[in-house]
């Protein structure tokens, strides 16, 4: 039997806005579900999505996927990839899988709601597909870790993570909370589907496919491309739904929900992504710099793009450039230092010839963030170890929730952007984060940090034991260093040879 | 310094596929090249993914791919490899086209 061509059905199967007559549309479409822009039914029936799919395609096309990621797995599965990994490229699945997995469910939810209160059928349409997508990332990510969860226990916070209250999983569900699960069907596809899916997911499912196809982890590798390939199609969503705000009047209000996604998804790349890339995967196998990274994905392509569809560049476009250069070597510094509250052993990425690395892609390197570690590896040198490890708590950011930090060393601007409201002391990392909290206060007024929550006595005893029993983190399961500090033994070596020489 | 160099990389035009690799990011792009006679195609390997971009508007031909590929494909099957794309999307049955609407 002849089949029809798609573009000979699609606009009229989607076409499946109706006047309901039984209940008001505010009663079909409540606005905090919907999404209140004042805008009547028949002006997002206009929407048209750029990327169309059907169901049958869907399907065959998402067969196809899947028979090619799991026959990878399959034969790879006896290589033994994991066991003879190096520690630091084992910290990154870890901390992929342990940040990532379980909030695809989240992703689910945040496409469901799209799918059943979106005011635009094609957007309805296109969400339908895309929660499956969510569905099929949080089984996959859940399902490949879970083989080396028998030879390594921190591997089993790929699925333990989310329910936990780690610092760092606090950070995470506070911005995807703030973008996907709190947010009307407008907003998501604006915040989750543009901001966050046609930008920052290509980092960490593409950039760091690149980085995992040269450490030979090929499973990985095509795992997380093979997912991209769903955002790259779903990330539309949002596309269609600017273009029918801006034409109505509306682009502030969509221009301020990007701002606000782009910088969260910003702050928490940097603490995720930025280490993965520059400290953890072995000098050999970087394919660029976490910062290369992101002039090629967010600046380059995701900017581009947004600024073609008609918005601005975000207000603190200046600010955003400056903190590639700086903010993840402090996010590295922090989660290393406080290494026994995460989940993965951090790898310190700092002997010589990563130095060098570091000092060409970040140029004066060594004289800020190197100053910090001169220290620490003198400490490791010298047998201190009880100097390596933290006694108190960073302070964190009321917004990001991850330590406030700037450049130390020769270009020390650490600062706190404080803000009393409602007699209550906030404290942010960044200009913009205290901005994002002005955008709509109540919405994040009532959330405690993890330090909020430490001096309100909620974590007992109040010390480092305490600490990581609130965080879920059993024994067995602290970070510590990735290689053992067995790193530290160049510099023991350029010790003792310096030593000889000035004899 | 470092900054400016940032900066810069938002000033381009170039729009196409990042496919991942395979026989069908090499299909794509042979017919990348014949579907788009007047451009200069640029392809960045990068071992996981490829770029494979032209400036300002790139035009894919499910007949050209097929052809290029000795095998049946329809339009959609781009998707199993397309991991992601620089400019915006317009999808037929029988080519899909990236573009930009502005120039910088």
């Amino acid at each position: 039997m002849a089949l029809l061509n798609r573009m000979e059905w699609y606009n009229l199967a989607r076409t499946t806005n109706w006047t309901p007559t039984y209940v008001t549309e505010d009663e079909l479409f409540p606005p905090s579900l919907s999404g209140d822009f004042d805008l009547p039914l028949t002006a997002w029936e206009v929407y048209d999505e750029p990327y169309k799919q059907t169901y049958p395609e869907y399907v065959k096309v998402q067969r196809e996927k899947d028979a090619g990621a799991y026959s990878v797995k399959a034969a790879l599965e006896r290589s033994r990839i994991f066991e003879n990994a190096d520690p630091g490229w084992k910290s990154v699945m870890k901390a992929h899988y342990g940040a990532i997995a379980r909030g695809e469910y989240a992703a689910a939810s945040a496409e469901a709601r799209m799918m059943r209160f979106s005011k635009a059928p094609g957007m309805r349409n296109m969400s339908t597909l895309g929660c499956m997508d969510e569905i099929r990332h949080g089984q996959m990510q859940l399902y490949f870790p879970h083989e080396h969860v028998s030879k390594d226990r921190q591997m089993d916070w790929a699925f333990k993570a989310y329910d936990t209250n780690e610092w760092a999983m606090i950070a995470a569900r506070h911005f995807f909370d703030d973008i996907m699960m709190t947010r009307d069907a407008i907003s998501v596809s604006i915040m989750l589907t543009f901001s966050f899916e046609t930008g920052f997911t290509n980092m960490q499912f593409l950039g760091l496919a690149a980085d995992a196809a040269e450490a030979g982890d090929h499973t990985f590798a095509n795992l997380i491309s093979s997912i991209q390939t769903d955002e790259s199609r779903h990330a539309q969503i949002g596309g269609p739904a600017l273009k029918i705000l801006i034409a109505n009047g509306k682009k502030a209000e969509a221009q301020k929900r990007v701002d606000i996604a782009l910088w969260g998804a910003w702050k928490l790349f940097s603490v995720l992504t930025g280490p993965i890339m520059d400290y953890y995967t072995p000098l050999e196998h970087r394919k660029q710099s976490f910062k290369e990274f992101m002039e090629e994905w967010i600046v380059a392509q995701f900017e581009r793009a947004l600024t073609d569809m008609g918005l601005d560049l975000p207000w603190y476009w200046d600010i955003f450039l400056q903190e590639l250069n700086d903010t993840h070597h402090g996010m590295h510094l922090g989660s290393y230092f406080w290494r026994p509250t995460v989940w993965w052993n951090p790898a310190a990425g700092v002997t010589p010839e990563e130095r060098a690395w570091l000092e060409e892609k970040y140029p004066g390197w060594n004289e800020t963030w190197g100053e910090c570690w001169d220290v620490f590896i003198d400490n490791v040198v010298d047998g201190n170890m009880e100097k390596t490890y933290p006694e108190t708590l960073p302070y964190v950011c009321n917004m990001c929730q991850l330590p406030i930090l700037g450049v130390p060393g020769k270009k020390w601007n650490v600062k706190d952007y404080p803000l009393d409201y409602n007699g209550r002391l906030y404290h942010f990392g960044s200009e913009v984060d205290r901005w994002c909290f002005q955008q709509d206060p109540e919405r994040y007024a009532g959330h405690m940090s993890i330090v909020d929550r430490f001096l309100a006595g909620m974590i007992q005893p109040m010390n480092l034991e305490g600490a990581l029993k609130y965080m879920n983190i059993a024994p067995g399961e602290c970070g510590d260093d990735a290689h053992n500090y067995a790193w530290a033994e160049t510099y023991r070596a350029l010790r003792e040879t310096r030593k000889a020489a000035n004899a | 310094m470092s900054t400016q160099k940032s900066a810069q990389a938002y000033h381009n035009n170039r729009v196409g596929p990042v496919m991942r690799a395979g026989d069908l990011a090499q299909a794509v792009i042979e017919a990348a090249k014949i579907d788009n006679p007047d451009k200069e195609i640029f392809v960045d390997d990068k071992r996981a993914y490829i770029r494979i971009h032209a400036e300002h508007e790139m035009i894919l031909r499910q007949a050209t791919i097929e052809e290029e590929l000795g095998r049946p494909f329809r339009m959609n099957d781009l998707e199993v490899d397309l991991s992601s794309f620089a400019g915006q999307i317009e999808s037929h049955d029988d080519s899909v086209r990236f573009y930009f609407t502005t120039k910088v």
